[in-house]
């Protein structure tokens, strides 16, 4: 059988020219596993969020690149990342996504650990040979070592010399400064509930679909027809704001050339004056909204309050798997799980000193959104599955990027900006590129 | 009414939604749902607050026959080609009015769901607030709670 040579950092660069991508980005296992070493395995990635984490012992399971991990809260208040296995005989420990526990027991021999991963006890040491060290790193659960937390983000890396955090997020920090100072006390909380959905598609379709702004008027087409047709008004659970947002979906060519798309470096972008109609609910005679902008007022002062109100940033990409939507207290994080299998892991935000019903108007649109049987998302990702499929199976080499490639325009910042363009996806690919050709971290 | 009796009212009114769930005849499923019934999928196992904890599904009336609506479009690209679905339902336990008028039934439910070749299937409790009407009843509130809710979750298209 003829050998397979090794994937080169030529072939990587030939996979993308200026306007067009080749299939094997999406559809071949082995572009994966290096997108896991040199992309996932290299960034800063976001795992948890510190409320999450609020007592010591509370633990939090999730993925970092190939490695299932425990986000966990030791007993001194540090954040630790470990690694979901015993280093007895390596039986995976925790089977739960979150919890409390002061110590972390692995079933099978009974050996326990402490919340920062430390071998505890071990049943029966005098079996043990002298030589055998309780606190030899071998007998640890083991730890990530770069762990590092934005104003309450917690991210990790397995890179050993990795950027500084805030240099890979960039001007991403803003968006993230921006959420928590909606908050009248300055400070946010993740919600408990959140859903998990499984598409088997590519990572990076999801990030795709998140800054393309001409799928919604085909794609959500029929929630769109079926919300306009409704009654307004009519439902008693939530002024009228699940209609208004499939409505919203409508877009026409007012939205294709009036949203501003916004390319940063690192593969970062986002989008300003969507939905511009407002999804919420008509904010202008509404008390929820007077009584927060009243809070905010006397948190912040009247101009303060209302720039940081003002602040009009849709999908915030930030590269490589998380969407945060300031305004609307959502984030998404994108999870791979092979070239083909994405999870993706939808929550809100709680805004502290906020009105209670911020809160359940950002839970309503996260179910209205987001749920697996949101009559929204589900059209979308059923489109992320339909374009693996149509890359898997076909061998048709290049798909077409090439929507505003001439009217986009670059700053001396090398911050792009443009309308009715595939940029973001230009931008997400020359980042994907960097990164991949980095032979050494 | 004695017990079999009303047992055997609410096993048919079941099965009455469950056909008409099958049949793809979703504006009559909807006529089955009190204008101010609320069918609720919580995301949580045990979840008592659909208001600060994010569900499935937690819609009235009117939002409902959005997603009906929505059913019958020909774009919606999750339903084409459209899923066919056997809704069964089992273990019925009623219980009789309570001082509100409402009858309470649970069930225990597998729907298979098949579109595309593909074979889909879901399972857990269901549970009904039930206004009688007539000779009938009317739904105040269906609670179904998936075997899997808060784990990951497929897109679910055809309501349980
Ligand atoms: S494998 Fe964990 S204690 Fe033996
Ligand atoms: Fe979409």
């Amino acid at each position: 059988m003829e050998q397979q040579e090794a994937i080169t950092v030529d072939d990587i660069r030939d996979l993308v020219r200026p306007h067009q991508v080749h299939r094997r980005a999406y559809a071949d296992p082995e572009v994966f596993q290096l997108e896991m070493e040199r992309i996932f395995g290299r960034m800063w990635i976001y795992l948890a969020h510190e409320s999450q984490l609020r007592k010591p012992g509370a633990f939090f399971r999730t993925r970092l690149a190939g490695t299932e991990v425990l986000v966990t809260r030791h007993t001194d208040g540090e954040v630790y990342v470990l690694h979901n296995r015993c280093p007895h005989r390596g039986a995976r420990m925790c089977m739960v996504d979150r919890g409390n526990s002061r110590l972390l027991n692995c079933p099978y021999h009974a050996w326990s650990f402490r919340p920062d991963g430390t071998l505890s006890t071990v049943p029966h040491k005098q079996s043990y040979p002298e030589s055998f060290d309780m606190e030899a790193p071998e007998n640890q659960m083991q730890r990530v070592r770069n762990v590092e937390s934005y104003r309450g983000f917690i991210f990790a890396t397995l890179n050993e010399t990795p950027v500084p955090l805030t240099e890979q997020l960039g001007e991403m920090t803003d968006i993230i400064d921006n959420l928590l100072a909606r908050a009248p006390e300055g400070e946010v909380e993740i919600s408990e509930s959140y859903f998990t959905l499984e598409y088997k598609g590519n990572w990076k379709l999801h990030l795709e679909n998140a800054a393309d702004i001409f799928h919604p008027t085909f794609v959500h087409s029929s929630s769109v027809g079926a919300a306009k047709r409704a009654p307004q008004n009519a439902s008693r659970l939530d002024s009228d704001q699940t209609r208004t947002m499939l409505e919203a979906n409508g877009f026409g060519i007012d939205q294709w050339e009036g949203i501003r798309l916004n390319g940063l470096p690192n593969g970062h972008s986002y989008m300003s004056n969507f939905y511009s109609k407002g999804v919420l609910v008509d904010q202008t005679e509404d008390p929820v909204m007077t009584e927060y902008k009243k809070r905010m007022v006397a948190a912040y002062g009247e101009e303060k309050a209302a720039d940081i109100l003002s602040v009009d940033r849709f999908n915030n990409i930030i590269y490589p798997n998380m969407i945060l939507n300031a305004q609307h207290q959502q984030m998404r994080i994108t999870i791979p799980l092979a070239h083909d299998r994405t999870l993706i892991r939808v929550q809100c935000f709680r805004l502290k000193g906020a009105p209670d019903e911020m809160f359940e108007r950002a839970i309503r649109f996260l179910s209205t959104l987001a749920s697996p049987a949101s009559m929204i998302f589900s059209d979308d990702v059923e489109m992320l599955e339909r374009c693996q499929a149509g890359l898997d199976r076909d061998d048709t080499p290049w798909l077409d990027f090439s929507r505003g490639l001439d009217i986009d325009r670059t700053d001396e910042t090398g911050s792009v900006s443009g309308v009715a363009s595939e940029m973001p996806m230009r931008v997400q690919f020359k980042a994907w590129v960097e990164m991949m050709t980095q032979e050494v971290a | 009414m004695d017990d079999a009796t009303l047992q055997n009212k609410v096993e048919k009114f079941l099965f009455t939604e469950a056909r008409l769930l099958d049949s793809g005849d979703f504006s009559a499923w909807l006529e089955l749902y009190a204008p101010d019934g609320i069918y609720w999928m919580p995301s949580q196992p045990g979840q008592t607050d659909a208001k600060t904890v994010a569900s499935i599904i937690y819609e009235d009336h009117p939002i409902l026959s959005i997603r009906v609506q929505r059913l019958f479009e020909a774009r919606a690209l999750v339903l084409t080609p459209m899923p066919e679905t056997v809704h069964m339902l089992s273990n019925i336990e009623v219980e009789d009015a309570g001082e509100d008028g409402l009858v309470r039934a649970e069930a225990t439910f597998i729907c298979i769901q098949y579109q595309a070749n593909e074979q889909k299937i879901f399972s857990g409790r269901q549970r009904f607030d039930l206004l009688p009407e007539g000779d009938s009843f009317r739904i105040r509130l269906k609670r179904v709670d998936l075997l899997n809710a808060g784990g990951t979750l497929p897109l679910i298209t055809i309501p349980f």
